[in-house]
């Protein structure tokens, strides 16, 4: 374990202020890690950070063996970290292809891969990124992801805001794509037992500090630590 | 008075292409960045110094000139950009200002020192002078073609924004930036390439206009409004609105210095504030 990502000692935020406070962790190839807390506790920022979009005071993040905490946004993409962004962040002026097409990388993922996991993208291939449902916004952001050919995979809150049936589609292919081989994922998830029933591993953030570490599983079995470290009080 | 009229709009929509080309760099980077940028005209100017060294001085043909005008003036944007322009980004607007018309201080004071203050000439080639009688209205045959070349180009310039994958990710940089590096496009990399090619195609209007709007070093002031109104009114980040702005502010410039010259150039800040009440978006339409 631990020669995909290893972050240390990680303090970073927006401009001056700091979201995070020392966040350590790792995770190997293929991996599945949880990222539960409260609204406000920096899971979000968590993300950005390893992407390289907040401001970092300390410590380091390192991918596959190389220390990359220097490294602007688009390097990290390209050197396999896929992100999807909380909100989707769609681009307004591109057609649900050009989405794919212009951030595709040579891979395992291309257009027809792509498409063959999602037909509903294929279908809506000339709507524009604007014109899409909820559920079909999340699951361009996932194919946009998808076509950097990424190792690790940043999965941030893709249930917010979605019908109960979407919800249910979209854990699915979320299972589907942490079970493949070769692609490890990080959920940031709101549903935090949905959450847990995908992923092996999980940690809980809160005011930006890892307060426990576990199994999933062992998580999910003590419902009371559970309600104690995420539930709004 | 018919005759005058069509003449009218030929030129204004000669003079309007001719805006377009250099202004609709400017739009994009604008609209790329969100950065005021005063300073594009003096890659015009460059331009039209490259091209009255070129075609006068070295005797180049015009194709060669015009290339040289383009090429040249996207190097020096592109280094300037590299060195200059990008430290400015994330600055407040009262700086970018500041920093640009410091800019075409500083260009107007080196065109004076290797070209001296006076208006520059250069010969079109013989087959580019002279009229052609069209319906029985004499054209200029180098405003036709002028309204030829910019054609040619805005035709070109759309293709590559609407058919090809840098110009989807120009539009992604345009839509969202961080969420457009997070997927690897290299915004910075996409930015100064715009910018480039925003300078060449100002250096290449420059280069085409020296006839038309004259060349001399206060150039990058005297049209710095109009570039901006293109801007201002087509709404930036687009080709479409910046073309549709440029070719009405060249017919009503044309013909407000025509029929009311006593007005002379208020006419098109009128027309500016109409348009703006009319559209408050740009007529692009896209972003305010």
């Amino acid at each position: 374990m631990a020669d995909l990502l290893k972050v240390d000692a990680l303090t970073a935020g927006y401009g001056p202020s700091r979201v995070l406070d020392g966040i350590s962790l790792a995770m190997g190839e293929g991996d599945s890690l949880a990222l539960l807390g409260r609204n406000g506790v920096g899971k979000s920022t968590l993300l950005m950070t390893l992407m390289g979009l907040t401001h970092r005071h300390g410590g380091a993040i390192r991918f596959q063996g190389r220390d990359i905490s220097g490294w602007p946004a688009h390097r990290r993409a390209r050197t396999g970290l896929g992100w999807v962004p909380q909100e989707r962040l769609m681009f307004p002026s591109l057609t649900v292809e050009e989405h794919l097409t212009a951030v595709s990388r040579p891979g395992e993922w291309d257009l027809a891969t792509v498409y063959r996991f999602f037909p509903r993208l294929k279908e809506r291939r000339n709507n524009m990124g604007n014109q899409l449902s909820g559920g079909e916004q999340q699951m361009l952001a996932i194919g946009r992801a998808l076509m950097v050919n990424p190792r690790l995979l940043l999965l941030d809150e893709p249930m917010e805001g979605l019908a109960p049936i979407i919800v249910q589609e979209l854990k699915s292919i979320v299972g589907e794509l942490i079970r493949s081989a070769g692609l490890a994922v990080i959920v940031v998830e709101q549903h935090a037992r949905l959450a847990l029933q995908l992923t092996q591993q999980a940690i809980v953030l809160d005011r930006g500090r890892i307060v426990h570490a576990s199994t999933s599983a062992a998580l999910l079995d003590d419902p009371d630590k559970l309600h104690r470290l995420v539930a709004v009080s | 008075m018919i005759t005058n009229l069509t003449g009218i709009l030929f030129d204004g929509v000669a003079y309007g292409s001719l805006l377009f080309l250099i202004g609709v760099g400017l739009s994009i980077t604008m609209g790329l960045m969100n950065f005021i940028n005063l300073a594009h005209g003096a890659f015009a100017m460059a331009g039209g110094y490259i091209a009255v060294l070129a075609l006068s001085r070295a005797g180049l043909p015009f194709a060669a000139t015009l290339a040289l005008a383009f090429f040249g003036t996207a190097l020096l944007g592109g280094v300037a950009e590299r060195l200059l322009f990008r430290r400015l980004y994330r600055a407040p607007h009262l700086d970018q200002m500041l920093f640009t018309v410091g800019f075409i201080f500083s260009s107007m004071a080196a065109a004076t020192y290797f070209f001296g203050a006076g208006q520059q000439l250069v010969t079109m080639p013989e087959a580019l002078q002279g009229q052609v009688r069209v319906f029985g209205v004499d054209l200029g045959i180098y405003r036709l073609f002028l309204i030829l070349i910019v054609a040619i180009i805005t035709i070109l310039l759309h293709l590559m924004i609407t058919k090809t994958r840098f110009g989807a990710q120009i539009r992604a940089a345009v839509d969202n930036q961080d969420a457009s590096a997070g997927l690897g496009i290299n915004v910075g990399l996409v930015f100064s390439l715009c910018f480039a090619l925003g300078s060449g195609l100002a250096g290449l209007g420059g280069a085409l206009g020296v006839e038309v709007l004259g060349l001399d070093p206060t150039f990058p002031m005297k049209y710095m409004v109009y570039f901006l109104l293109v801007v201002v009114v087509g709404g930036s980040g687009t080709i479409k609105g910046p073309l549709y702005a440029s070719i009405i502010l060249g017919i009503c410039d044309v013909a407000g210095k025509y029929y009311v010259p006593e007005a002379g150039s208020f006419i098109i800040y009128v027309l500016m504030i109409v348009l703006l009440l009319a559209f408050p978006a740009g007529l692009g339409g896209r972003r305010a």
